[in-house]
Parts: C-alpha cells; sequence; structure tokens
C-alpha cells in the first residue's frame, strides 16, 4: 500500500517562494478572522447571536432550556453548570481561604489602597476591574494587581496560583449581583479594548485559528460534543472553580483554549491576555458579579 | 508566483519548509510566552496547586513554540497560503485514512465534520457521510485538506499540509477515504 503512494507527485504554487520569503523581513504576515462590530455591553449580542433574551437575567433562567442539547447553549450558562447546584462546591472553600488570606494581607488597611478599593470598602470594585493602576502605570487585571500589592506586604501570590485566584475570588464575591461597569471609551482603556479586539481575531499557532474563528462564527455550532456559545457574558463569573483546574483565572482559561487548539499559550498577566480580558470584561459590561461559579 | 515541483520523496523538505516560514528557533519566541527553553519539549502548561501561592508549570506534551502566538512581540510570520497541482492520480489507503479522520493528534476531522460511524460529530464542517456523491475531483479534495485558504481565505478548517500537520501521503489516504464514502 505505502510503495503506491510513491508514483503521486507534487507541484506546489506559493505566493512566494517558501525557501526565500521576501517579505519575511519586514512586518509579519498574519491572518485575521473577519472582523465583527461589538458593543461594550452584554445586550451587543443582539446582532451577535441573539441569545441575550435567554440570559439577560441569571436569576429567571428557563431551566426546561438546560435539560434539552439543543437549546442549552442558549442560555449561556457560564456561570453554572447543569444541573446546578449552588451548594458547597470547591470555589466555597477557596472563597473561606481568600477570606482568611485577604485579612492577613489587609491587616494595616495597605493591601485593600492598593487594590484601589474607595474608602477601604471591596464594594463595586470587581465591577470596575480591569482598571488602569497608578502604581503600576497600566491597564491590568485584579490578579496581576493582587500579585503586585501582595508583593508590597511581603508576600508572594503568583497570578493564576489557587491563592491569588482565591483572593480575587473573594474581592469579587464583595461586588456579588453588582453589574460589571468598565469604561473603554477613551485612553489607556480604550487602546486596550482595541488592541484586545483585534488580537481576538488574529489567527494563532499551529490550526491557525483566532478566538473569534470559534467563538464569534460558531456559536451555536458543535466541535465534537461542545457547543460553542456567545464571548458576551464571560467575564463576570471569574476566577471559576473548575474540578480539573480546582481554581481558573480566566488568564488559565485563555491558556487552555490556546493550548487546545495548539496555540503557544503565553503568561497569565501578559499585556496580550490583558488586552483580551479588556475586551471580554467589555462584553460583559451589565451582566452582574456571580462567585463562586462552577463549571465542569 | 512561483512554480515547485516535489516528488513525494522530497516530503522532508516540505515540512521543513512549512517550519521555516513559522520561523522555528528559540530566539524568535516573545518573552511572555510560557516555556521550558532548557528543555526539549519546551511548551509548558500551568498547574494550580491548591492552598498554595505559586504556580507550578509542567512540560505540555506537545511542543508549540514553532508556530505564532498572541504575543504583541511575537514577529514572526504564518505561513502564507499554498497552491497544490497534482502531478499523478491519489493512491491513498481509505482504511488509514478513515483512521487518520477520527485521531485527536492527527487530522481530528471528526470535529468538525460528520463521518459514518461516529457519534458526537461536529457541526461547524459540513457532513461528509456521502461525499464520494459530490463527484469533487481529487485534486481538489487534496488542496482542501492540504490548504483551505485557497479556496476560501476565511476557513476556519485547519491548512494540514501547509502547515506540516499531515503529510502529503497522508492527505492522499484521507482524499481515498473521503472518495470511498457512498
Ligand atoms: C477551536 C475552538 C476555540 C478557539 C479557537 C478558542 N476557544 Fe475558547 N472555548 C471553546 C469552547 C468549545 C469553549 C467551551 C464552550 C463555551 O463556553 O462556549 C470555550 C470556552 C472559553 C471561555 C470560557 C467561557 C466560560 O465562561 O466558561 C473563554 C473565556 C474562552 N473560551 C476564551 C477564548 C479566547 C480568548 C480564545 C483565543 C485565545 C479562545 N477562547 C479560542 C473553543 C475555542
Ligand atoms: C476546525 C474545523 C474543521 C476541521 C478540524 C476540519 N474541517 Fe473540513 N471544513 C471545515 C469548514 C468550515 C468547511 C467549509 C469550507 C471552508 O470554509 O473551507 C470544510 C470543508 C471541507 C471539505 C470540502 C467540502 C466540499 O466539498 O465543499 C472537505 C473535503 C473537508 N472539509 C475535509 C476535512 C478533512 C478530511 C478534515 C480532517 C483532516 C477536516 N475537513 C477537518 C471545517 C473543518
Amino acid at each position: 500500500m505505502r510503495a503506491s503512494i510513491a508514483c503521486l507527485t507534487l507541484g506546489l504554487f506559493a505566493a512566494s517562494a517558501v525557501w526565500a520569503d521576501p517579505e519575511a523581513t519586514s512586518a509579519p504576515y498574519r491572518e485575521y478572522a473577519p472582523m465583527e462590530n461589538y458593543r461594550p455591553h452584554v445586550s451587543g449580542d443582539l446582532s451577535l447571536s441573539g441569545t441575550y433574551a435567554y440570559w439577560k437575567d441569571p436569576k429567571n433562567l428557563d431551566w426546561r432550556m438546560a435539560g434539552n442539547p439543543e437549546e442549552n447553549w442558549k442560555l449561556n450558562w457560564k456561570f453554572m453548570d447543569p444541573p446546578f447546584n449552588p451548594a458547597i462546591h470547591g470555589g466555597h472553600f477557596a472563597l473561606e481561604r481568600g477570606e482568611a488570606l485577604y485579612k492577613s494581607l489587609n491587616a494595616r488597611g495597605r493591601f485593600a489602597r492598593c487594590l484601589g478599593a474607595d474608602k477601604g470598602t471591596l464594594k463595586g470594585l470587581r465591577a470596575r476591574y480591569p482598571m488602569y493602576h497608578r502604581t503600576l502605570k497600566k491597564v491590568a487585571g485584579l490578579e496581576e494587581v493582587i500579585e503586585h500589592c501582595a508583593a508590597q506586604e511581603g508576600r508572594v501570590l503568583q497570578n493564576g496560583s489557587y491563592d491569588n485566584s482565591a483572593v480575587s475570588l473573594y474581592v469579587a464575591s464583595q461586588s456579588n449581583g453588582m453589574p460589571i461597569r468598565i469604561d473603554v471609551s477613551k485612553g489607556e482603556m480604550h487602546a486596550a479594548w482595541e488592541r484586545g479586539r483585534r488580537l481576538f481575531h488574529m489567527r494563532a499557532g499551529r490550526f491557525n485559528l483566532a478566538c473569534a474563528s470559534c467563538h464569534t462564527h460558531q456559536i451555536g455550532l458543535r466541535l465534537r460534543g461542545t457547543v460553542v456559545t456567545t464571548p458576551y457574558g464571560d467575564a463576570a463569573h471569574y476566577p471559576v472553580y473548575r474540578t480539573s483546574y480546582q481554581l481558573q483565572s480566566l488568564h488559565l482559561r485563555f491558556i487552555e483554549c490556546n493550548l487546545d487548539t495548539r496555540t503557544q499559550p503565553l503568561l497569565p498577566g501578559s499585556r496580550a491576555y490583558t488586552d483580551l480580558e479588556v475586551f471580554l470584561t467589555a462584553l460583559s459590561n451589565g451582566y452582574p458579579v456571580t462567585v463562586p461559579s462552577e463549571r465542569d | 508566483m512561483r512554480f515547485l515541483s516535489l516528488s513525494i520523496g522530497a516530503r522532508a523538505l516540505l515540512i521543513a519548509g512549512a517550519l521555516l516560514v513559522a520561523g522555528a528557533t528559540r530566539a524568535d519566541l516573545p518573552a511572555d510566552a510560557a516555556i521550558n527553553a532548557a528543555a526539549p519539549l519546551q511548551t509548558m502548561q500551568p498547574k494550580v496547586i491548591v492552598n498554595s501561592g505559586r504556580l507550578e508549570w509542567v512540560p505540555y506534551y506537545r511542543d508549540l513554540t514553532a508556530w505564532p502566538t498572541l504575543s504583541h512581540q511575537d514577529r514572526r510570520s504564518t505561513p502564507r497560503p499554498r497552491k497544490v497541482k497534482l502531478d499523478a492520480p491519489v493512491r491513498g489507503d481509505p482504511a488509514r485514512g478513515r483512521d487518520l479522520a477520527m485521531r485527536p493528534d492527527k487530522g481530528y476531522c471528526i470535529a468538525c465534520h460528520q463521518l459514518p460511524g461516529e457519534e458526537w460529530p461536529g457541526s461547524v464542517g459540513l457532513s461528509l457521510e456521502r461525499y464520494k456523491s459530490y463527484g469533487h475531483a481529487d485534486e481538489l479534495v487534496f488542496q482542501q485538506i492540504f490548504d483551505a485558504r485557497a479556496f476560501n481565505p476565511h476557513s476556519v478548517m485547519p491548512p494540514y499540509g501547509t502547515f506540516g500537520i499531515l503529510t502529503v501521503e497522508e492527505i492522499a489516504d484521507l482524499v481515498a477515504y473521503l472518495q470511498s464514502l457512498e
């Protein structure tokens, strides 16, 4: 069988010869999935997947849809996996640990201020992240800022570690039910949103896929057994408890999607991941912070 | 446009070519890539350790460093679309083709396409269940798998040939398999 193939010969046409790509020395050649218009608010989904109507109000989800494999994805059930059990799961243990860690870190009240808490209260803080951080002098996600502020207290809480995500979870819990509200209309935040939007459409890796290849252009379609849901409303429930990951921050989820599509992942807190976080969080504007949440 | 004629024996050359375009050197990797530069399998995967402030990194079972990342510092190019011309009829092995279509480490066509005798197919691409009945020429099918961007620049189907995911023999096996589906 093998031997018979030897008679097949190939002619290859390439836009430019492989061995001496004349453009390799100038700007790199990269490809983009078709750009869509996004609105920095959950309601923008109405002109993308149109499923917003079903998940607009997390308290009034239609449980019958959850039981129907054809309809389940429309629920955009990001903050709980069916059958949802709001009782005890690993996220609750992480929350307790996060509270204890936070209290010891903030013994002198400095940690809260470093995180950007108004008058020492955490209420509403998570809903404003990512934000421009004054001492870091850049746009940063909550986990990056936690790492930085913990270091100020002489503690190591690496971005993406369990304890970092546990503190993030505790901080988020103080904003539970409050809608995400980040402003990407101007300045550094706008620049990050624009970079993130572009990155979301840039193809990468060995399969040459962009985030948008799946998350914008395959919504409601199946990849093997998994149905892709809208990118709107993706960010308000992170870090999330998952049995396989214990606690997964949003940047670790990016790493997972990168690995699944054979793309070399980046470090948590990298500029590109933070830009993607700004973009996805803006698509969650108006959606309530919901922690601790659980997914498969 | 330059024309390159390769015999199948030059397979190694073809794959080396694909790597060359992507720029497979360590020096090109952006500084924020999650790698262990000292290991042969450089790509690293995070491991969350319960009740720890440190994130552990373990080697990933695949090395992914040769292809462009999302990093702003990544200056490497994506391999450009390539057109293929067959000089001889495809003589692949349909049984091997079927195996390649199912295997997650090979074609994994089932992730997106419906194929006979397999549960939980994807629905991103169209059903290939009775592919032969479309009556497409082998060369067209070969091109679609080798590099679908030749027909549709926005295709989400991975460019299996150009990116060296599958060898030309393996693509020939897949063509033979699809053309056997009645
Ligand atoms: C080959 C398809 C594919 C690509 C490419 C892809 N993803 Fe995913 N992603 C999925 C699937 C499937 C899921 C799980 C189903 C869902 O939540 O929609 C998922 C889930 C996610 C989630 C979790 C949603 C939640 O709340 O649990 C995030 C966030 C995410 N992806 C971001 C990204 C980003 C950012 C990129 C690009 C770096 C990316 N994905 C690339 C297929 C993909
Ligand atoms: C990530 C999704 C994906 C994967 C994986 C995939 N395909 Fe496709 N395929 C598509 C899409 C989408 C199309 C529609 C045409 C296009 O966009 O290129 C397509 C089209 C095709 C066609 C052309 C159908 C026609 O006659 O119009 C063939 C043949 C095909 N795929 C075979 C394969 C084989 C064989 C494999 C595995 C080696 C595979 N595909 C893997 C998404 C995929």
